[in-house]
């Protein structure tokens, strides 16, 4: 029986396209199913609509996938770029603190760096005219480590021990020619780190490291004004005698044989007193010095949990003065503290530190003479000299010491 | 008259081999529910005309009620389940594009030429050939044939059982494979049929098992097949015989993928057996019986396409008949 002569016993399309849609009941769905089993024709006829149904159902989808209207960019975007400009905030926001961190660092380096070099040898005479004297290396005061006597003076060849003061600066020998461009950088240089307007680090000219500049505006406003008037006049004057060093010294003074003889500049320890807690810079006119401030200048917490109402830093040993009148040493720059007893009549209210080291009080070494204590700059003066501390009571009545320790009445 | 009585008449006249009696009537409410959701009023069609069409439909089937039940009435539930199977909204508009109401055939050619074209390409695998097969679709529908001097559209032969795209689909289908068999004179479809094509003849058998027994093995094949349930048969014709794919199938029959691999393998296990069976009743031994089943399929002369092909459906024979 061929398809020709089969076709009047096939089902019809519909019956065929009701099988395929599984619409047909159970009894018509055998009766077609039968003869499906038997008939090529009614099974290709199946096959082929079911194959055009997929397709057709692919092809229908399709056109409904490019019907979707593109999105401008900014629109797929728009909830992404709330976390993005988040996340972009918090990057811009760390690498500015991170910058900052830096520059501070690199400021408090180069001023830790430059004090020891400085003057090893703290003038008794720390006064604003002294300052801007040159002593020969063959002053009373104790000489610079002969390390640094060895090194040349070019400041570029001993960053540290090369970058004198302006004052130094503008006495240098001034060689022709040359002389002036090997002097220049390094006063230049010192010109910059102690100009007051701009850098408070540089006012002091000592390693004073304060990371709190804002803080450190406050205080400067009001302590600096009464110092600068003494401090400013004679750096001012260096400044001025940069473009012609050898007329700052004067005819009478003897020019140095040599560019690399070694010149120490007297300078006075330079102090940080405070009164609320929070250790202060006090403008100094120090250009260099061997006492060294609190490397930071942390909240002091004192044993007897008390206010802090004075204290008194030179390097490495910090005195406070708490609300009570009791006073408090630390040998280890504020990390550990020890009450010191009293020795003086009435109500401590104030520690300072004189200006001048009386030689004729008692001095004992520090029991702690800090991490620095093998430092090569420190061999050669294993111990710093004495600094004289000042405590006053409420009657004005004052006693000094030069350890902290012993007290005895002014 | 109304639209039932006028159905009922007409029940009367075109069922004259349903159980249905002659007083049989469609009830007013389920019509009138039909009609509401329907656009028969849009594609013009009258009230009366939509019950017509809806009873004609339902004497044709019966109502889905069978012939053994011997009810002569259909109650308003049945009516009901009956007409839910069906698709009357595509039944009304396929009605009135056979009737020619042009904005029936606007929306019968807005909604199904550009699927019906995509089907057509898609059952000829070509493009052109496809336009082909669809245009001369179009012009069948719409009533450019003519026998007896009347116009024959075949949306007449829509009853609203399954999808009207569906329907045309398979009508597209119908036409691509009756003109390629006509054309092919009786060549089986190469796409389809590869097994054909990929079976060389048979060489002279050589003779290694008895010729009796190769009959009693052919004999005992054409009754293990032709015993199987007519689902099975389809299995095995479409898998084996059409090469259809598992999926292809899966989709016919609206089953999964693995229920047909399944049921394949249980077919084909059933038969071995039953195979077995058949030759231990014609007096072979179990050992025997296995031996033949080990024979060679290229000595046996059992035509598997013929022998499921000769066993013809008889209700499409008694259909063809009537």
């Amino acid at each position: 029986m061929t398809a020709a002569n089969q076709h009047g016993f096939h089902p019809d399309a519909e019956s065929l396209s009701a099988f395929s849609e599984q619409a047909l009941g159970e009894r018509e769905r055998g009766k077609v199913l039968s003869h499906l089993a038997v008939c090529g024709r009614c099974r290709h006829v199946v096959s082929l609509a079911r194959e055009a149904a997929d397709a057709g159902a692919a092809k229908a989808s399709a056109p409904s996938r490019k019907a979707i209207e593109p999105i401008a960019w900014w629109k797929q975007w728009r909830l992404v770029w709330v976390p993005t400009a988040i996340v972009a905030a918090f990057i811009v926001t760390s690498i500015s603190f991170y910058i900052r961190q830096v520059d501070q660092r690199e400021a408090n380096f180069k001023i830790t760096a430059q004090s020891p070099a400085q003057g090893l040898t703290p003038a008794p005479t720390p006064s604003p005219a002294e300052q801007a004297q040159v002593e020969p290396p063959a002053s009373p005061a104790p000489t610079p480590p002969p390390a640094h006597a060895a090194k040349p003076t070019h400041p570029a060849a001993n960053p540290p021990s090369a970058e004198p003061s302006p004052t130094v600066a503008a006495q240098m020998p001034s060689e022709p020619g040359a002389g002036n461009q090997r002097e220049a950088p390094p006063l230049h240089h010192a010109y910059e780190q102690l100009t007051p307007p701009e850098s408070p680090d540089g006012i002091t000219g000592s390693s004073y490291t304060q990371p709190a500049v804002a803080a450190w505006d406050d205080k400067q406003k009001q302590a600096g004004e009464q110092h600068q008037a003494q401090a400013n006049p004679p750096r001012v004057r260096a400044y001025t005698a940069r473009p012609a060093p050898a007329a700052v010294g004067g005819p009478n003074q003897p020019a140095p044989p040599a560019a690399s003889e070694t010149v120490s500049v007297t300078a006075a320890a330079p102090t940080v007193t405070t009164t609320d807690g929070l250790a202060q810079p006090t403008p100094s006119l120090a250009i260099s010095s061997l006492w060294k401030t609190t490397p930071s200048m942390k909240q002091i917490h004192l044993p007897s949990g008390l206010a802090v109402v004075s204290s008194i830093s030179a390097e490495p040993f910090v005195l406070a003065l708490d609300k009570a009148g009791t006073l408090f040493l630390s040998e280890d720059r504020g990390d550990t503290w020890r009450r010191v007893k009293k020795q003086w009549r009435g109500h401590a209210v104030e520690v300072a530190q004189q200006s001048e080291v009386n030689a004729g009080l008692p001095y004992a070494p520090p029991v702690h003479s800090g991490p620095d204590a093998n430092n090569s700059r420190n061999t050669n003066n294993a111990y710093p000299p004495p600094a004289v501390f000042e405590l006053s009571n409420d009657k004005g009545q004052a006693w000094v010491s030069t350890d902290g320790r012993t007290w005895t009445a002014k | 008259m109304t639209p039932t009585e006028s159905a009922a008449s007409t029940a009367e006249r075109e069922v004259p081999n349903g159980n249905l009696t002659p007083n049989c009537v469609l009830d007013r409410a389920v019509t009138a529910e039909l009609w509401s959701g329907c656009d028969a009023a849009r594609w013009g069609l009258t009230r009366d005309e939509f019950d017509q069409i809806l009873f004609d439909a339902g004497t044709a089937r019966n109502f889905g009620l069978t012939e053994i039940s011997g009810a002569t009435q259909v109650t308003r539930k049945q009516q009901q389940a009956f007409f839910a199977g069906m698709c009357i909204g595509e039944l009304a508009l396929a009605r009135a594009c056979a009737r020619g109401n042009e904005r029936a055939w606007e929306h019968f050619i807005a909604t199904y030429r550009q699927p019906l074209t995509r089907a057509a390409i898609a059952i000829t695998g070509s493009e052109t050939l496809g336009r082909d097969l669809a245009d001369q679709l179009y012009a069948e529908l719409y009533g450019l044939n003519e026998r007896d001097g009347e116009r024959r559209c075949p949306l007449l032969s829509y009853r609203g059982r399954g999808s009207l795209m569906s329907w045309l689909r398979t009508t597209l289908a119908q036409r691509h494979v009756d003109h390629y068999r006509r054309t092919r004179r009786e060549e089986p479809l190469t796409q389809f049929n590869g097994v054909d094509e990929f079976d060389p003849p048979a060489p002279p058998p050589q003779v290694e098992t008895p010729a009796r027994e190769l009959s009693q093995l052919e004999r005992a094949i054409e009754l293990a097949v032709s015993s199987r349930e007519a689902e099975e048969r389809y299995l095995l014709a479409a898998y084996y015989l059409d090469g259809q794919t598992l999926l292809e199938i899966a989709h016919v029959l609206g089953v999964h993928e693995a229920t047909v691999s399944r049921k394949l393998r249980r077919v084909a296990d059933e038969i071995r057996k039953q195979i077995l069976k058949n030759l231990q009743r014609g007096g072979m031994s179990r050992r025997a019986a296995q031996e033949a089943m080990g024979a060679d399929p290229r000595d046996l002369a059992v035509n598997l396409k013929k022998l499921l092909q000769n066993s013809q459906s008889q209700a499409f024979q008694e259909q063809a008949a009537s």
